[in-house]
């Protein structure tokens, strides 16, 4: 570059963006000098132009979301990069899908990897998707906020309904090998399907093309996991995005946007309490514990709960011996009626019954502890009982006799 | 206002709609089969002599076959559960049981590789998630060259016999 070529960073100074009558747009840019430059970048790029100008810092929080949405986002995305190039290489037939398959797999350059990659991608997007599901509910984020226009039940409805068709993507998807674990999958899955009341079995024979799985069926997978299903959950996805703006933001932006209110002390408690008492989510109280005179709840609370959590635990621990190893015998021996009778009693009668009591009669939380012990206390007593009586040696005797071994399939 | 250029609008509208429904109707009763080229319920299975006593497997079929002496009788080896094929194993003492008022030399026992369901010998679900015994299908002999001839559409009951002259 000889040195009396106007420099072209030059014109995108800040002085110069920030000059009246003077707009350079520009497509992108990793460090835009200003606001409006940042926000060209939305505007002008095809790519960008679904984002927000402006998004909080806290909505990035790694710890809060975990990415989980975008992270769901960017493997469909390599689902569908690396599902392209499969479509020019798979063949939807009886007699050449597992041979097509086997050659993507030892043939073709780079197969084994794309192919590789298309398979990780649709596991990993069935748990990042269930995940994120989780992550959505725990935080609340499937609630409306203060502000106006927001129908956020409407993202979970939608949302929901895309994790629905991943399942069906990857359910599809699984038979496309046409192999044994394909087959046997697909029998079942499609039995499972047949098993609605009523329109069940029209419902399979529809799905399937058919009452065996054959030919037709593998061309309805085939047609619903490349063009259908893609294009549906395409179009929720879009629509789950614009949804998302039209509800505020991304992650965290409640939290983010909204500052503490004056006049009546609210603490920074959010529990379910304070739903069921309050109008708040908030617990509201007449004292700030939050001042300047408070210790962190966390650590210290937590470590207090951690304390006593570990010592009772730490004096169940006989108890909890007995009911793996004698629970496990008994299985073992095939005695398994009476352990799931035993798990249930001590679960919902004991652990249930006794937390339901406690917290009825105004006990504070720590007392669930007791609760648990009960439920151990009773169950390792129930469990000795039946060990000592010895029925267990006797339920094997009604099955029946012995085996010798399994018969070869003959040739038809 | 109603009036003609309203009347002319929505009966545009309303024939689009309807070609589009119409349309859809279509697509959707296109997916269902009016021809099968499922492999037919009727099989010929051999001739009975090609059996020897006691049980034979047909993979093809996913049949067991027994004979006993000059009676035969075919249990399916599809699990009521989901559908995934059973396994024989020989019993090591076989039992005479009476089945439907049929007494019934019980030689194996069936197992279900996928849930875990068992079945006795006469198909019956023991334990597992197995909803109903194994179907009993029935057999006759072919008019033409004396085949066996298994009808897998037409399940009967565990008292089923095909006894041969």
């Amino acid at each position: 570059m000889s040195t009396d070529t106007p420099e072209p960073k030059a014109t995108f100074s800040a002085a110069a963006a920030e000059a009246p009558g003077f707009h350079p747009r520009r497509f992108w840019s990793w460090r835009p000098l200003s606001d409006r430059q940042s926000g060209d970048a939305v505007v002008s790029n095809f790519l960008l132009h679904w984002f927000p100008a402006k998004s909080y810092r806290a909505s990035f929080a790694w710890s809060y979301s975990f990415w989980l949405g975008t992270v769901s986002a960017a493997l469909l995305l390599l689902l569908t990069v690396s599902g392209l190039p499969l479509l020019f290489l798979y063949i939807p037939s009886v007699e050449r899908a597992y041979a097509s398959v086997k050659d993507i797999e030892y043939v073709v350059t780079f197969g084994s990897w794309i192919r590789a990659v298309h398979r990780l991608s649709a596991h990993g997007m069935v748990i990042a998707v269930a995940l994120h599901l989780v992550r959505v509910y725990l935080t609340g984020a499937y609630k409306n906020a203060a502000g106006g226009g927001q129908r956020r039940q409407w993202n979970w409805v939608l949302g929901v309904a895309m994790l629905l068709i991943t399942l069906f993507l990857s359910f599809t998807g699984y038979l496309l090998p046409w192999d044994q674990l394909a087959f046997w999958a697909v029998t079942v899955g499609t039995n499972i399907a047949s098993s609605v009341p009523a329109i069940g079995p029209m419902m399979r024979e529809l799905l399937i093309g058919g009452r065996e799985i054959e030919q037709p069926t593998l061309i309805r997978f085939y047609v619903l996991h490349v063009l259908f299903l893609p294009a549906l959950l395409g179009l929720l996805f879009a629509y789950h995005m614009w949804r998302i703006r039209k509800d505020g933001g991304m992650a965290a932006v409640d939290r983010a946007a909204s500052t503490v209110p004056a006049a009546p002390v609210k603490t920074k408690s959010y529990t379910l309490m304070g739903i069921a008492r309050g109008a708040s989510v908030q617990v509201e109280a007449a004292v700030d514990e939050g001042g300047k005179e408070g210790i962190r709840s966390s650590p210290h609370l937590v470590r207090r709960l951690a304390v006593v959590f570990i010592r009772l635990l730490g004096s169940v621990q006989a108890l909890m011996a007995i009911e793996f190893t004698l629970g496990g015998a008994l299985r073992g021996a095939g005695d398994t009626r009476f352990p799931l009778f035993v798990v249930l009693a001590g679960m919902v009668v004991m652990r249930l019954g006794t937390a339901v009591t406690l917290n009825a009669l105004g006990f504070s939380v720590e007392w669930i502890y007791a609760a648990l012990i009960a439920d151990y206390v009773v169950k390792g007593a129930m469990l000795i009982w039946r060990f000592r009586s010895g029925h267990w040696k006797t339920v094997l005797a009604r099955e029946p006799a012995p085996v010798s071994s399994p018969i070869e399939p003959s040739e038809a | 206002m109603k009036d003609r250029r309203d009347f002319l609008l929505n009966l545009g509208i309303g024939s689009g709609l309807a070609a589009l429904g119409a349309q859809t109707v279509a697509s959707m009763r296109s997916l269902v089969p009016n021809v099968s080229y499922d492999s037919p319920t009727t099989v010929k299975i051999g001739m009975p002599n090609d059996f020897a006593d006691g049980l034979k497997f047909l993979p093809d079929e996913r049949l067991f076959v027994f004979r006993e002496g000059n009676t035969f009788h075919a249990v399916s080896a599809v699990c009521t559960h989901l559908g995934c094929t059973v396994r024989a194993e020989a019993l090591s003492q076989p039992e005479v049981k009476t089945v439907e008022g049929q007494s019934l030399r019980l030689t194996h026992r069936f197992l279900c590789p996928c849930h875990g369901s068992k079945y006795g010998g006469d198909g019956s679900n023991v334990s597992g998630p197995a909803p109903k015994p194994l179907a009993w299908y029935h057999l006759s002999i072919s008019q033409d060259d004396g085949q066996l001839v298994v009808d897998l559409a037409r399940s009967v009951e565990r008292d089923f016999r095909l006894t041969l002259a």
